[in-house]
């Protein structure tokens, strides 16, 4: 897992096209995390799919609230808020974009209001390994301010093999084509929140609220949202 | 004085012991997002059944374990008995979120509010 986690790290460095990650503390990158503004609860939105697969958004939306649940947030249920979205015609993030943020504080009681665009979900089937490249963006916003309180890019390629299968080159492609053909992308599009989410400084719910701080995350936000444009 | 409530219910909490806590790697999810992925990708009786038994297993655990239920599980629970016509329990888990994470009053008052009108309606 180690050496994976390297590899990607080298290939990003060494490929040159994204700068080299930033570390930066949690307070400095994310100040108005550790004011008044933190929000005690989020709502997130269905997530706005710029990938080709079309599987990515609900992918992605069904597995967010565990990640961001967990560092101490009361995330809005979001299968519930995705029902009361569709009933209203809402049935992708595009389509809210643009209302002012204090609408979801007046209609769900939520402080703040998360954004996801997925850039990328590109499968890879190659013979021995097959994975996935995920780009996505999370944007964090205060529904009383409307300042933006946190917000994370990634780019990542996660790999969908699980472990070797032995039995030669032979097994191995057999073994990967029946991976790729029924392989389960929900604890990859987890991995992809969990990341993410692990960059959040941590809500009141958890043990640590308020002392993270001075923790070190990794800011490749900046960077790849610099890049993008 | 809001923080020295919390301080209060906080040591208190600890104090307890027994009271349901948030560990530092969260809470126990079980299958949470495999049961709803499938129930999302495929709306069925049977998909449904499956989640609902996951969500009242994660409550169950989270008991066992002394650990707090995770933000939603009784709302969605709550939500899905109130679509099913039962009202009742639809409420019970509601006021259980409520008291468990009281950021969601608002919302589920809403929902409740909608709740009722559709009992009023049938």
């Amino acid at each position: 897992m180690r050496n994976i986690l390297l590899l990607i790290i080298a290939g990003i460095v060494m490929s040159g096209c994204v700068a080299v990650p930033v570390t930066d503390t949690k307070q400095s990158a994310f100040p108005a995390m550790y004011t008044d503004t933190k929000p005690v609860s989020m709502i997130i939105v269905p997530a706005i799919n710029e990938s080709t697969a079309a599987d990515a958004g609900d992918l992605l939306n069904v597995t967010v609230t565990q990640p961001f649940a967990n560092p101490g947030y009361y995330v809005m249920p979001v299968s519930i808020v995705s029902d009361i979205f569709k009933r209203e015609g809402i049935v992708e993030g595009t389509q809210v974009k643009g209302l002012p943020a204090s609408l979801f504080k007046k209609n769900f009681g939520a402080d703040s209001v998360m954004f996801m665009t997925i850039t990328q979900w590109d499968k890879n089937y190659a013979v021995i390994a097959g994975n996935v490249t995920v780009g996505i963006e999370y944007v964090l916003l205060s529904t009383e301010t409307n300042e933006v309180l946190w917000s994370y890019t990634q780019h990542v390629v996660v790999d969908t093999s699980g472990g070797n299968s032995g039995g030669g080159l032979i097994g191995s492609i057999i073994a990967t084509a029946i991976t790729t053909a029924t392989t389960d992308y929900v604890p990859i599009a987890f991995q992809v929140h969990q990341r993410a989410s692990g960059a959040l400084p941590y809500g009141k719910y958890h043990p640590k609220s308020g002392q993270d701080g001075a923790d070190n995350v990794v800011n490749i936000a900046a960077k790849d949202a610099a890049l993008s444009d | 004085m809001k923080i020295i409530a919390s301080c209060l219910i906080a040591s208190l909490v600890f104090l307890g012991g027994c009271a349901a806590t948030v560990t530092e790697a969260g809470y126990y999810w079980g299958d949470y997002s495999q049961t709803l992925y499938k129930y999302t990708k495929d709306p069925s009786e049977t998909t449904l059944a499956e989640h609902v038994e996951e969500l009242e297993d994660i409550i169950a655990k989270s008991e066992e374990k002394g650990l707090k239920v995770p933000p939603g599980i009784h709302a969605e629970l709550g939500y899905i008995k109130a679509r099913q016509g039962n009202d009742a329990l639809a409420m019970g888990y509601y006021e259980k979120e409520m008291s468990l994470y009281p950021e969601s009053r608002l919302f589920l008052e809403r929902l409740t509010v909608e709740t009722s009108k559709g009992s009023d309606q049938s």
